[in-house]
């Protein structure tokens, strides 16, 4: 079989006249760059909670937006990533005073899709470590408990919340990804795959992939040449853009020097009857000179080729066997 | 592509400057790019020196020994085949010492036909047939062609047409927007002078448009002449005479002075586009148009925006599956 279910992630930059921006400049641009996704094949979009208004404006509503990418052949929104990456007195996951505020934060993005079919909400479980540490038990158990809430909450809206860990998140170690875990319900709170976030943090997404599978609502696939080995996941105020040994950290499929074994985690997603959307994410691919035209394209070729050829030689299980 | 006719894309618009798409790893991404897009065979054009190491035939093969090690670079990003080669004779190169050929000039012409072999030559060994070349210096470097130069500029590319097919290799001449050959009435009074088993016409449908030739138009009547085209769109027409502009290279195509208008060329479905390319592609279909359509975008941009939204083009608007 040949995986059809690819969806793209909504990073991009492009040139325009004001310097390089993202697509959403304004609708020539953001037309552009849906039909490049096009043409590579993607026919599911990922998107930002914070981009939901502007398509919006754009394209009449968020279902005209929707339209606008099936008119182009993508079949749907497959996801809205959610976050609260920087602590403060009115959000911090971390913080149990501040749920109330998140979770009606998540109910106003849930409820601008009502009426679509998006199957993930997509959030960052806590903000940076640095903000957050010493991350105990107790932390975790407070996180847990706002996801808790949320997931049950999506579920009535239709959607899975899904958690997607960073390498400089407060929950980022194999140990505190499963302790989460046991604090969240399996029914409310599941996994969202990060190959290359996993692996800087030194945690093998094969091996989490293999031991999550049955929580596992979908993937980041993209690609990373660096483990963290100076704790700069504790890089005050940001590991991302300002870690001091590691300018880039994120590539795309396929470059020299990737440490994500991707054919692998195709062979195991295949052999596991695991079904779902894999979304290809490029971020920061502008860095060091890259652009995500380019970048895109040379995953969708990665896809195309070296990973056609690890699902030929895999027997897929039936979806639901 | 998924298609009776033969795409490829031109690799041109990757290699902007001369220090720039040096590398073969750059190389290697710009060819999975446009197999990602669904073209398998590239265009190949001249250049000069170490650096154009895609663009010499002496240089290519410094690179990748000989033809299988060619062929096994393209694979890397699964290309496999070179359509055909643009050739530009009166671009000065290093490897024939800077010479500066005109071929109004009969003493030049043994010259150009030389220049040629390497490239036919390179052609032959890779496996592919199509050489297509600039046939003229630009107008604005000298007084008009008058049917005496135009039948002596004929004859020229006859000795190349023969030279090439002596190796098995199909002569195309593309006609540019800034050509001394530059009306309509010249370029058939061209095609004329030229022997039409050794000389075919490489149409590229936004320099027709810029030059002020429908290019569905000239296709109906000469479709037995081209045996080459180039695919890509423009917004402008030249407005009379500006591509006799003193270095119009510059003062037309990059908007130094005139309306300054600093990108003529577009990729498919640009928005005021002039070129009608769902009716010149289908002007090609009902003619059975055997040769490639090599779509370029001949730097206007990111290539591989350029290159994926031509391929979106061809796929949803023209139907065809990648």
């Amino acid at each position: 079989m040949t995986w059809t279910k690819w969806s793209y992630m909504d990073h991009w930059v492009t040139q325009t006249p004001q310097g390089p921006q993202p697509p959403s400049f304004n609708r020539a641009y953001m037309d552009r760059y849906i039909k490049q996704l096009s043409a590579l094949g993607f026919t599911g979009f990922d998107t930002f909670f914070f981009y939901l208004p502007i398509y919006a404006g754009m394209y009449g509503s968020v279902k005209g937006f929707e339209e606008f990418l099936q008119a182009n052949g993508f079949d749907k929104i497959t996801g809205v990533f959610s976050a609260y990456p920087w602590a403060t007195k009115y959000t911090a996951p971390h913080v149990r005073e501040t749920h109330d505020r998140i979770f009606a934060d998540s109910e106003r993005t849930v409820q601008a899709l009502e009426g679509l079919s998006v199957e993930n909400f997509i959030v960052m479980p806590t903000s940076t470590y640095h903000q957050t540490e010493p991350v105990t038990d107790e932390t975790i158990k407070v996180v847990g408990d706002l996801w808790n809430r949320v997931g049950a909450m999506t579920l009535e809206h239709g959607m899975t919340t899904t958690c997607h860990f960073e390498f400089w998140g407060a929950i980022r170690t194999r140990e505190q990804i499963d302790l989460f875990f046991e604090y969240t319900d399996p029914s409310l709170v599941h996994f969202f795959c990060d190959t290359a976030q996993h692996t800087i943090a030194g945690v093998d997404p094969l091996q989490l992939f293999r031991d999550y599978r049955d929580r596992c609502t979908g993937f980041h696939f993209k690609d990373t040449h660096d483990v963290d080995v100076h704790e700069a996941y504790r890089t005050p105020p940001d590991p991302e853009l300002m870690a001091p040994h590691v300018t880039r950290w994120f590539y795309e499929m396929g470059t020299e020097g990737g440490l994500v074994d991707f054919p692998a985690l195709m062979k195991e997603i295949l052999s596991s009857g695991w079904d779902g959307w894999l979304t290809v994410e490029h971020d920061k691919a502008e860095l060091g000179g890259g652009s995500y035209a380019e970048a895109t394209a040379t995953a969708k070729w990665y896809i195309d080729t070296v990973l056609r050829d690890a699902q030929a030689e895999t027997t897929p299980v039936e979806v639901g066997a | 592509m998924k298609d009776t006719l033969k795409w490829s894309y031109a690799l041109n618009q990757w290699n902007i400057r001369l220090d720039v798409f040096v590398r073969h790893e750059e190389q290697i991404r710009a060819f999975k790019t446009a197999a990602a897009c669904g073209f398998d065979h590239l265009e190949l054009a001249s250049g000069t020196g170490r650096w154009d190491n895609l663009s010499r035939p002496e240089v290519i093969w410094q690179n990748h020994r000989d033809a299988a090690g060619l062929r096994d670079f393209l694979a890397r990003g699964s290309i496999t085949g070179v359509s055909s080669f643009f050739w530009d004779p009166f671009q000065p190169v290093e490897e024939e010492g800077w010479a500066f050929l005109l071929p109004q000039n009969p003493a030049d012409h043994d010259a150009i036909v030389e220049s040629a072999k390497p490239f036919v030559d390179f052609l032959a060994q890779v496996g592919s047939d199509r050489l297509v070349a600039r046939p003229t210096r630009s107008a604005w470097m000298g007084a008009p062609f008058d049917a005496g130069t135009i039948r002596l500029v004929g004859s020229l590319w006859n000795r190349v047409g023969e030279l090439a097919a002596a190796s098995g290799v199909n002569l195309s001449v593309h006609y540019d927007c800034l050509s001394a050959i530059h009306s309509e009435k010249d370029l058939e009074a061209f095609l004329e002078a030229t022997d039409l088993a050794l000389v075919g016409l490489a149409l590229d449908t936004a320099e027709f448009t810029i030059g002020g030739i429908d290019p569905v138009a000239f296709y109906e009547r000469h479709a037995d002449r081209v045996t080459h085209v180039h695919l890509k769109d423009t917004p402008f027409r030249d407005s009379g005479d500006e591509y006799r502009m003193p270095g119009a290279e510059a003062t037309m195509l990059r908007g130094g002075a005139g309306r300054r208008i600093e990108r003529w060329f577009f990729e498919l479905g640009t928005e005021g586009g002039l070129v009608d390319v769902p009716a010149f592609v289908a002007a090609l279909r009902a003619h059975e148009y055997g040769g490639w359509v090599v779509v370029e975008s001949d730097h206007g941009g990111n290539p591989a925006e350029l290159c994926m939204l031509n391929s979106w083009f061809l796929q949803h608007e023209l139907g065809i599956a990648k």
